[in-house]
C-alpha cells in the first residue's frame, strides 16, 4: 500500500500496541530469567543481589538430575521414533493416493488438538490396562503420539517444495523405488529430518501434562517442576525454567537455521549468458 | 503410478498408522468403555454400569464446573481474539517485511518454553507482594488481589493462547488481497469502516479458527485455573486431574473427559460451520 | 517398410478412473527418426510419452520395444530416458553427479562413470560447470545438463517432454538447433512432446497431432501443413479459413461447393474424391488468399467480408474478418501488400483465392 492514505498517528499507536503485546508474551520468560539470578527467596522488586545459588541448588538436587536423565532419555528416543514415523506419513501423503487417506491424515495430525488432560487420562487408563504404564517408556509412547504430527508437518512441507518429477526422474534413470528413496527423497529431505528431530525433542522436553499422568515414578523434569509448583514458592523453578528454555531455544534455532539455509541456497539463479 | 500395495509403500505408511491406532485412537475409544466400568475396593472392574454417568451428571459440582469452564473458555476466546487483533493487524499491515518475519519467529518461541515456568513467573508478578503490587505501592496504590482470581486465570489463559491466536490471525490477514483495501478506500469507505467491512470479513475463516483454537486450549487447561485462579470452584480439567490422581476414580474421570470431547466437537463443528457459511456464494 | 519399428503402440488405451486419456492408439516409431507429438494440453500427448517411459501402465493394448512387450516393465528396467519439462535435475547433486546418476544406478564403477560422464559434459559443452550446483546454472546450461544426464547411457531412444517451454524465444531457437544436430549425429530416435507448432515443425521428421486422446494426423510437417486431414488439424494449425458445404458439380479435377456464403471452386481431393451431393469441408490457407477493395478480375473465388481486427507480428500482419453469415476468415499479408489497401476496422473488403488453393479435408 502506498503511504499516501496512511495516518502516521494510527500507525504508531498500532505499532506501540504490538510491542506491548510482545512485552506481555515475553514478560514471564524474561522475569523467570532475571529472578533465576536473584538472591532473594521471595522474588519481588527491588531486586536483591546477583547470585547463582539457585542453579547450585538445582545442580545438587538428585531429584532434578534424575528428572533430567529421564527427560533426556525420553526426548532422544521420542525424537528418533517420532521423526521416523512422521517421515513415513509425510512420504505416504506425498506419494500415494488411496481410499481412506483423509482418515489416515486425521490420525497422523489430530493428536495436538486433543486437550492434554484428556489425552493424559486416556493414555494412563489404556496403558495401565495393557501393563505399559508407570514405566520409563510410558512417557515415551505418549510423547511419540504427540510429536509425530510435528515431524510429519515439517517433512511434508519440505517434500512439497520438491519438484514432483524428481523421484520419477530417478526411476527413469535406472533407480529402483528403494534407490529413489536413498538417492533422492532422503538427500532432499535431510535438513527437514534434522529439523524434525530437534523440534520433536524440544516439544517432548517441555511437555508436562501427559507425562505427569503416565510417568508414575519415572518423572521427567517438567513433571518435577509441576511438583515444585505444588509445594512452596521456590526460585529453583526459575533456574530450571531458564535451563529448559535455553536448551529448547538452541534446538529450535538449530532447526530454523537448517530449514532456512537449504531453501535460501535454491533461490540463486545465474543469469542466462549464453 | 502403480496403485497396488507394495512392501515398499507399507514400510513407510504402516508404522505411523499402527502407532496412532494403538496409542492414540484405542486409548480414546477405551475411555468410552472405561466410563461404564466400576471401582470396587480400589480396583477397576470391567462392567457395564451407567452408575458413573448417573452419579456425575447428578452432582451439582459437576454442572457448576461445566458451566464455569465453558464460560471461562468462551470469554478467553473472545478476549484473546479482541486483544490479539490490533496486534496481528499491525504486524500484517504496518510492519516491514523483515519486522514481520521476526514477529512470526518471536511468536513461535513461547511454544518452546515451559508453560508451567511461565505460569509460575506470573505468580511472581501477580501475588499480593509481587512485582506489580510492589510497583503500584511505589506510586501509592494497591495492593490489589490478583492471584487466585478469575483475572489470574485469564492471564494464564492468555499466556497459553495469545501467541497462537496472533499467529493464526496473522496468517489469514497476510493473505488478504491488498487491492481490496485500496478499492474500499477508493469507494469512500473510511479507515475504521474498511477494517470492519472488508478486512474482518475477508479474514473471517482465520479469525474464527484462531478463536476456536483458543477455546480448545483453554477448555482443557488445568494449570492456569489451578495455580493462578486458585482452583476453587474447580474447572472440568481440574476435576479430571483430582479424580484421576487422588481418588482412583478413573471411570468418573472418563465421564468428564467424554463430556469435554463431546462439547469440544460440538463447538468445533459449529465454529467451522460458521466460518465457512456463505462462502459458496 | 519391412524393417521392424523401434516402438509399436498396439491398440493402447489409458484410463484414469473414468477419464480416457488415450483412446485406442496405434503408432509405430521408427529407428533414428525425430518424431514430434503435438496437441493442446490434456490431449494425451504427455500420457503417451509417460507410458513409453514406463511411468504409467497402459489400461489396455500393448507397447512393444524392438518387438518385445514392455507393458509390465518398470521404468528403472527400461532404457528410455526422458528429458522433463521441469528438467527434474537433482538440486542436491552437482552437475557431474547429476550426469553420473544413471550410471551409478546401473552399478558402473566410479572411474568408468567419471570417464563417460566427462565425455558427455564435454560434448554438451558444460565441462567447465562440472562441479557447480544446479542452482548456479542458467536455463540453457541446465538444459544441457538434462540432456547429458539422459544420454550418458547411450540409449536407443530419447524422450523429451516439452523441454524448451521454460526458455525465452531466443534461447529456444538455439536449443532447437542443438537438439536437431544432436539427433542427426547420434542417429537415435527422439520422441518429442510439445504444444508448440514451431518447435514440432522445425525439428521433426514426422509429426503426430493429437486431440482428446485420439491421433488426428501423422505426417511430415509440410504434408500436414499443406494438406490437413481434419477440421481439428486445420484449426489447430491456426492459419486456415475453413468452409463447409455440399458438392454441386464435379469436372476436370475441380469441384464446385455450395456454402452458406456462396459457391466456390476447389481442387478435387486426391485421397478421397468427392461426388455430387457429398457434404465436405475445405480449407484455404491464410497466406494464399488475397484482399482487395474491388472485385478482382480472373478466375477467383470471392466473397465480401467485414474487417474485425488486425494483429501485427514482426513483418507480417494477420487480418481477421467476418463474412455475412458469421464465418471467421483470416489472411496473412506483409506490410508492403497492405500499404496499397486501406484496411479499416469495420470496413468491407473482398477476399479471394484460386481454386487450387482450396484443400478438401479428407478426414471430415
Amino acid at each position: 500500500m502506498s503511504d499516501f492514505n496512511r495516518n502516521p498517528l494510527i500507525d504508531w499507536a498500532l505499532k506501540l500496541y504490538a510491542l506491548l503485546a510482545f512485552a506481555f508474551v515475553f514478560a514471564p520468560i524474561a522475569a523467570s530469567f532475571v529472578f533465576s539470578f536473584n538472591e532473594d527467596r521471595f522474588p519481588s522488586l527491588p531486586l536483591g543481589g546477583f547470585s547463582t545459588k539457585w542453579y547450585v541448588a538445582v545442580a545438587t538436587d538428585p531429584l532434578v538430575w534424575e528428572g533430567l536423565q529421564n527427560t533426556l532419555a525420553v526426548g532422544l528416543t521420542v525424537s528418533i521414533v517420532a521423526t521416523a514415523l512422521g517421515f513415513g506419513a509425510a512420504y505416504t501423503d506425498f506419494r500415494y493416493r488411496f481410499f481412506g487417506k483423509p482418515v489416515y491424515l486425521a490420525l497422523a495430525l489430530l493428536p495436538p488438538t486433543i486437550p492434554v488432560v484428556i489425552l493424559g487420562l486416556a493414555m494412563l487408563a489404556f496403558l495401565s490396562r495393557v501393563e505399559l504404564s508407570g514405566h520409563g517408556y510410558s512417557v515415551m509412547i505418549a510423547h511419540v503420539v504427540m510429536c509425530a504430527p510435528f515431524a510429519m508437518a515439517i517433512i511434508r512441507l519440505r517434500l512439497s517444495q520438491m519438484d514432483p518429477d524428481l523421484e520419477a526422474a530417478a526411476w527413469n534413470l535406472g533407480a529402483s523405488e528403494w534407490g529413489g528413496m536413498r538417492h533422492v527423497i532422503l538427500p532432499f529431505t535431510r535438513p527437514a529430518i534434522f529439523a524434525a528431530l530437534f523440534i520433536t525433542m524440544a516439544v517432548s522436553f517441555d511437555e508436562f501434562a501427559v507425562a505427569w499422568f503416565v510417568s508414575g515414578l519415572n518423572e521427567t523434569l517438567p513433571v518435577k517442576v509441576l511438583g515444585f509448583l505444588q509445594g512452596q514458592v521456590s526460585p529453583r523453578i526459575n533456574a530450571i525454567g531458564t535451563f529448559v528454555f535455553v536448551t529448547s531455544m538452541v534446538l529450535v534455532i538449530l532447526a530454523q537455521v537448517l530449514l532456512m539455509k537449504r531453501s535460501a541456497g535454491q533461490d540463486v539463479v545465474a543469469d542466462d549468458k549464453e | 503410478m502403480r496403485k497396488s500395495i507394495t512392501l515398499y509403500g507399507l514400510t513407510f505408511s504402516l508404522p505411523l498408522l499402527v502407532w496412532q491406532l494403538l496409542f492414540f485412537l484405542f486409548p480414546l475409544v477405551f475411555l468410552i468403555a472405561l466410563s461404564f466400568w466400576t471401582v470396587k475396593n480400589f480396583r477397576l472392574q470391567p462392567d457395564f454400569d451407567t452408575a458413573n454417568w448417573v452419579r456425575m451428571y447428578g452432582r451439582e459440582v459437576f454442572w457448576q464446573a461445566y458451566f464455569l469452564t465453558l464460560a471461562l473458555a468462551a470469554s478467553a476466546s473472545v478476549i484473546a481474539s479482541v486483544l490479539a487483533f490490533p496486534c496481528s493487524y499491525a504486524i500484517a499491515f504496518k510492519f516491514s517485511e523483515t519486522a514481520r518475519r521476526w514477529s512470526v519467529f518471536l511468536m513461535v518461541i513461547p511454544f518452546f518454553t515451559s508453560y508451567i515456568v511461565r505460569v509460575y513467573s506470573w505468580q511472581v508478578f501477580l501475588s499480593d507482594n509481587g512485582i506489580i503490587n510492589a510497583a503500584l505501592a511505589w506510586v501509592g496504590l494497591g495492593p490489589f488481589g490478583m492471584l487466585n482470581t478469575t483475572f489470574g486465570t485469564m492471564i494464564g489463559y492468555l499466556t497459553l493462547s495469545f501467541p497462537l491466536v496472533v499467529l493464526l490471525q496473522l496468517f489469514s490477514l497476510m493473505f488478504i488481497d491488498r487491492t481490496l483495501i485500496e478499492a474500499a478506500h477508493n469507494l469512500r469507505c473510511g479507515r475504521l469502516r474498511t477494517v470492519f467491512e472488508v478486512v474482518i470479513p475477508s479474514a473471517k475463516v482465520g479469525l474464527v479458527i484462531a478463536a476456536l483454537f483458543c477455546f480448545i486450549l483453554t477448555f482443557g487447561d488445568f494449570v492456569s485455573p489451578l495455580y493462578l485462579g486458585g482452583g476453587d470452584p474447580p474447572t472440568l480439567s481440574i476435576l479430571i486431574t483430582d479424580t484421576t490422581k487422588s481418588g482412583q476414580q478413573w471411570p468418573r474421570a472418563a465421564v468428564i473427559a467424554l463430556t469435554m470431547i463431546a462439547t469440544l466437537l460440538t463447538v468445533a463443528f459449529a465454529a467451522i460451520g460458521y466460518a465457512y457459511r456463505g462462502r459458496g456464494r | 517398410m519391412a524393417e521392424q519399428p523401434l516402438v509399436e503402440f498396439d491398440g493402447v488405451i489409458k484410463r484414469f478412473d473414468s477419464f480416457v486419456a488415450v483412446e485406442r492408439m496405434d503408432l509405430d516409431i521408427h529407428k533414428g527418426e525425430f518424431l514430434a507429438i503435438m496437441g493442446s494440453s490434456g490431449c494425451g500427448k504427455t500420457t503417451t510419452l509417460r507410458m513409453l517411459a514406463g511411468l504409467e501402465a497402459p489400461s489396455e493394448g500393448e507397447i512393444r520395444l524392438e518387438g518385445i512387450r514392455i507393458n509390465d516393465l518398470p521404468t528403472w528396467q527400461r532404457d528410455t530416458p526422458m528429458v522433463w519439462q521441469s528438467l527434474a535435475l537433482f538440486p542436491f547433486l552437482n552437475v557431474r553427479e547429476n550426469v553420473e546418476f544413471s550410471l551409478k544406478m546401473r552399478g558402473v564403477d566410479a572411474a568408468e562413470r567419471r570417464k563417460r560422464a566427462g565425455h558427455w559434459l564435454e560434448r554438451m559443452q558444460i565441462s567447465e560447470f562440472a562441479e557447480r550446483n544446479i542452482a548456479q546454472l542458467s536455463g540453457g546450461q541446465r538444459q544441457r545438463v538434462a540432456l547429458a544426464r539422459s544420454l550418458v547411457t547411450e540409449p536407443e531412444i530419447l524422450l523429451l517432454d516439452e523441454p524448451l517451454s521454460a526458455l525465452d524465444a531466443h534461447l529456444k531457437v538455439r536449443m532447437q538447433a542443438v537438439l536437431s544436430d544432436l539427433q542427426r549425429e547420434l542417429g537415435i530416435t527422439f520422441v518429442y512432446v510439445t504444444h508448440s507448432q514451431s518447435e514440432a515443425f522445425s525439428m521433426a521428421d514426422r509429426v503426430v497431432i493429437m486431440s482428446r486422446g485420439v491421433i488426428e494426423q501423422i505426417g511430415a510437417p509440410q504434408e500436414i501443413y499443406r494438406t490437413p486431414r481434419t477440421r481439428f488439424v486445420a484449426e489447430f494449425l491456426g492459419s486456415s479459413n475453413i468452409f463447409a458445404g455440399k458438392v454441386s458439380q464435379t469436372r476436370k479435377g475441380q469441384v464446385a461447393i455450395e456454402t452458406p456464403t456462396g459457391r466456390y471452386a476447389t481442387a478435387q481431393s486426391d485421397d478421397k474424391p468427392v461426388a455430387v451431393g457429398d457434404s465436405v469441408t475445405f480449407a484455404v490457407s491464410g497466406d494464399r488468399v488475397q484482399l482487395s477493395a474491388k472485385t478482382p478480375k480472373g478466375e477467383f473465388n470471392t466473397l465480401q467480408a467485414k474487417v474485425v481486427g488486425e494483429e501485427f507480428v514482426g513483418a507480417t500482419a494477420t487480418i481477421y474478418m467476418e463474412a455475412a453469415d458469421g464465418t471467421e476468415l483470416r489472411a496473412q499479408k506483409s506490410h508492403d501488400e497492405l500499404r496499397d489497401l486501406s484496411i479499416k476496422i469495420g470496413g468491407n473488403v473482398f477476399v479471394s483465392w484460386r481454386a487450387d488453393a482450396g484443400h478438401i479435408l479428407p478426414g471430415e
